[in-house]
């Protein structure tokens, strides 16, 4: 990294000779310092789970939870520096919510995206101001829609998915979820999935401690984001647990 | 000595009788034509069904300034969201745009809005929006001074789930018994059938508006 | 800092400075000032080729006539023109104003302008002076979809209409239209129409008199007919009445003469053009 930015880095406001603008880029190394994310998209919901890394045993569970509701019936996942993740998350509720009053529907999750990417490539163009240094996953369900889910960068480009990966182990995730066929998966098998996806890209060597978080917005929930209940988690992360003992068993462990 | 009278001063006003109704594949909406300033007929084939978008049309009732310039700004403001959203607005979000306006300039506004309308998520709906600016969701609405005459036959006769032809007869009977009642109602019926084809429209002249009891 | 050179830019929108000098007026038992209103007849029909719009020329002010041979049809574009009814200072201006930002309109899509488009930009612009302007309007004009008609009202609410009246002899006017308007009116028919609804005006109504004015608008031209009629002809006089030279007898005759005390007569230099 040392000699490529040139002095052509020091601002978002401008670009390098060869047209690109550096800020926009480290802002995406950000992320790869972050725990896993990843969303799946199934037949009649989308499911998210994320590696909450924990770097120390005197927090308590549940803090800075990296899972956030944006509106009844919309969920954002975060990846990345999560005090300017936070700010997204406030900026989308203050969208969905003005939305709400302004038409009396709830805000249609592809418009949601459009705004949020606006708002979020809005911090790529000013030398006063630096990229947010954080990606977004958008969720959401609609009774006509079906489930609907988008990814948005740093850069503020954003596309659907049908399954996305960000964060440390995106690679590996990316691999795992390309296995899967998700467009007619049940919503109950996205979370097993997901959880199960987690557990196996997670490295113990480097990270110690994690926590799970899993949440979905899908025709079960009657379009309702929220984080699975209790006994589908204690489920899920039953079985990812055993999916991990069972693939250790089997392949010889790796010198 | 003041030859200049009424005309002046009086505002414009739409002493209506309006209508909406769900049927089956979507709304019928109707209204009569008479426009009124004080007691001269200043236009006798008005059409107060005004376009909003393609699928969202509103009957007009109270003044005609103040009901003109807020169709006007409603249709801006939701062929600006068509484009932002790359779809058809809901007619449910039509309603509040209007809501939104009748109720924040409810001081300075004399209107009674019928906002009617189909997409594809609820098929056809009809929201009400009277003078205060309340806004509320119902199967079938009448509004303007000739209503107050015909609740009855409406809460009689209206049926849910009615086929087209039906339900237009329906609103025509009802638009007639409230004109020949209501003084400032008048002319021709004007009707218009929105379904997720699109918006048909038709017109029943004065001469051939149906009979009842006119001893 | 205001000098004669650089005078102070006077303030937008209304002035108010007449209404303490009217209270104060009326306190002392004297009536304030009204503003000259055109007590009117105007109309406007689409016939087979075009629209034809139509006036009185009487302007008042109270119940005395102030102008017995005003324009009430005034300018708006090459291919519109608009006839005004209520405050005469309101309907001027307003199409004044209007008609100015349909120039630049013009110039600036370099299109004939279409008549929906000033019809927005006049209710707007009355809508939001919530009736205080008290201009109501007939406008007329062709465009590329055709002839129009729209009246206008001091709200701001317009109709679009095949033919229409307004003003205080607007009933009369009307009468006329209503027994004789069909759409395939020549243009003599519908000047003749025309007219003829004027007329009722003219003659029924006390606000309007004096003449006619027409404006037939075709497409790609436009006939302003001033005064196309004068609807009360003065009569002829049947003899003279003027006094012979002498009749009054001259009694004495005296001359004065002028006495003059100085003359002096000035050199004009002529100017040097040289160089």
């Amino acid at each position: 990294m040392s000699s490529i930015g040139t002095g052509y880095d020091l601002s978002a406001s401008q670009f390098s000779p060869d047209g690109r603008v550096f800020q926009v880029e480290y802002a995406v190394k950000a992320l790869d310092n972050s725990g896993t994310v990843i969303a799946l998209k199934g037949k009649e919901g989308v499911v998210f789970a994320v590696e909450k890394l924990v770097t120390s045993k005197l927090y308590e569970p549940g803090a800075n939870r990296r899972i956030f509701t944006i509106d009844r019936h919309v969920g954002m996942a975060v990846c990345g520096l999560i005090a300017d993740a936070r700010q997204i998350v406030d900026i989308a509720r203050r969208e969905a919510a003005n939305y709400r009053s302004q038409y009396g529907v709830p805000i249609p999750l592809k418009y949601l995206n459009d705004r949020v990417s606006m708002y979020m490539h809005a911090y790529t163009l000013y030398s006063a101001v630096r990229p947010y240094g954080c990606s977004v996953i958008l969720s959401g369900y609609d009774i006509t829609d079906g489930p609907a889910m988008f990814l948005i960068d740093p850069s503020g480009v954003s596309y659907g998915y049908h399954g996305c990966a960000v964060g440390k182990a995106k690679q590996a995730a990316k691999t795992e979820i390309e296995k899967l066929k998700l467009t007619d998966m049940p919503t109950q098998d996205l979370v097993k999935e997901a959880a199960k996806i987690i557990y196996l890209v997670h490295d113990e060597l480097k990270d110690k401690n994690f926590e799970l978080e899993l949440s979905w917005v899908s025709k079960e929930t009657n379009g309702d984001h929220q984080r699975v209940p209790d006994n589908v988690f204690v489920e899920a992360e039953k079985s990812a647990k055993q999916a991990m003992d069972a693939e250790s068993d089997s392949e010889p462990e790796e010198v | 000595m003041d030859y200049v009278n009424d005309w002046m001063n009086a505002a414009e006003s739409t002493g209506t009788s309006i209508m909406a109704a769900e049927f089956a594949d979507g709304v019928i909406i109707g209204a009569d034509s008479r426009t009124t300033t004080g007691a001269y007929i200043a236009n006798r084939v008005t059409d107060k069904l005004t376009k909003v978008t393609d699928h969202i049309y509103c009957c007009r009732s109270g003044s005609a300034a103040d009901t003109q310039a807020i169709a006007d700004v409603v249709s801006y403001h939701l062929n600006f969201h068509a484009m932002e959203l790359g779809e058809q607005p809901l007619v449910e979000t039509g309603a509040a745009v209007f809501r939104e306006l009748c109720y924040n300039y409810r001081d300075s506004l004399m209107a009674g809005i019928l906002v009617a309308g189909w997409d594809r998520k609820k098929g056809g709906q009809v929201y009400s929006i009277p003078i205060g600016g309340m806004c509320v969701r119902q199967a079938v609405s009448i509004g303007g001074s000739g209503s107050s005459y015909v609740y009855g036959y409406v809460d009689a006769n209206y049926k849910t789930g009615m086929s087209k032809e039906e339900c237009v007869n329906f609103v025509i009977n009802t638009l007639s018994l409230a004109m020949a009642r209501d003084g400032s109602s008048g002319g021709v019926v004007r009707i218009g059938v929105i379904t997720s084809e699109g918006v048909e429209r038709r017109v029943v002249l004065g001469t051939e508006l149906p009979k009842f009891y006119e001893g | 800092m205001a000098t004669v050179l650089a005078p102070p830019v006077s303030e937008s929108g209304f002035s108010f400075e007449n209404c303490k000098r009217n209270a104060e007026l009326i306190k002392k038992g004297f009536p304030a000032p009204k503003a000259t209103k055109t007590g009117t007849t105007i109309v406007g029909i689409i016939y087979r080729d075009g629209v034809i719009l139509g006036a009185d020329t009487r302007a008042t002010e109270d119940t005395t006539v102030s102008d017995k041979n005003c324009m009430k049809i005034h300018y708006l574009a090459p291919n519109m023109y608009c006839c005004g009814a209520g405050t005469a200072a309101d309907t001027e201006k307003t199409n004044a104003m209007i008609a100015s930002q349909l120039e630049l309109h013009r110039l600036n899509t370099n299109r004939i302008v279409p008549v929906a488009t000033a019809n927005q930009m006049l209710k707007q612009y009355l809508f939001r002076y919530q009736g205080y302007i008290g201009a109501a309007l007939i406008l007329g004009g062709v465009d590329n979809t055709g002839p129009h008609i729209y009246s206008i009202y001091p709200h701001g609410s317009t109709d679009k209409l095949p033919y229409t009246t307004m003003g205080s002899g607007s009933l009369a006017a009307m009468a006329v239209f209503e027994s004789r308007w069909h759409k395939d009116l020549s243009e003599e028919e519908g000047k003749q129409l025309v007219r003829d609804a004027i007329a009722a005006g003219i003659f029924n109504d006390l606000g309007s008199g004096s003449n006619v004015d027409l404006c037939i608008i075709r497409k790609g031209s436009v006939d302003f007919l001033r005064t196309y009629d004068e609807a009360n002809k003065k009569g002829v006089r049947q003899a003279s009445y003027r006094y012979p030279k002498g009749t009054t007898a001259i009694l004495t005759t005296k001359t004065k003469n002028i006495v003059v005390e100085e003359l002096s007569v000035r050199q004009i230099e002529a100017m040097d053009v040289s160089s």
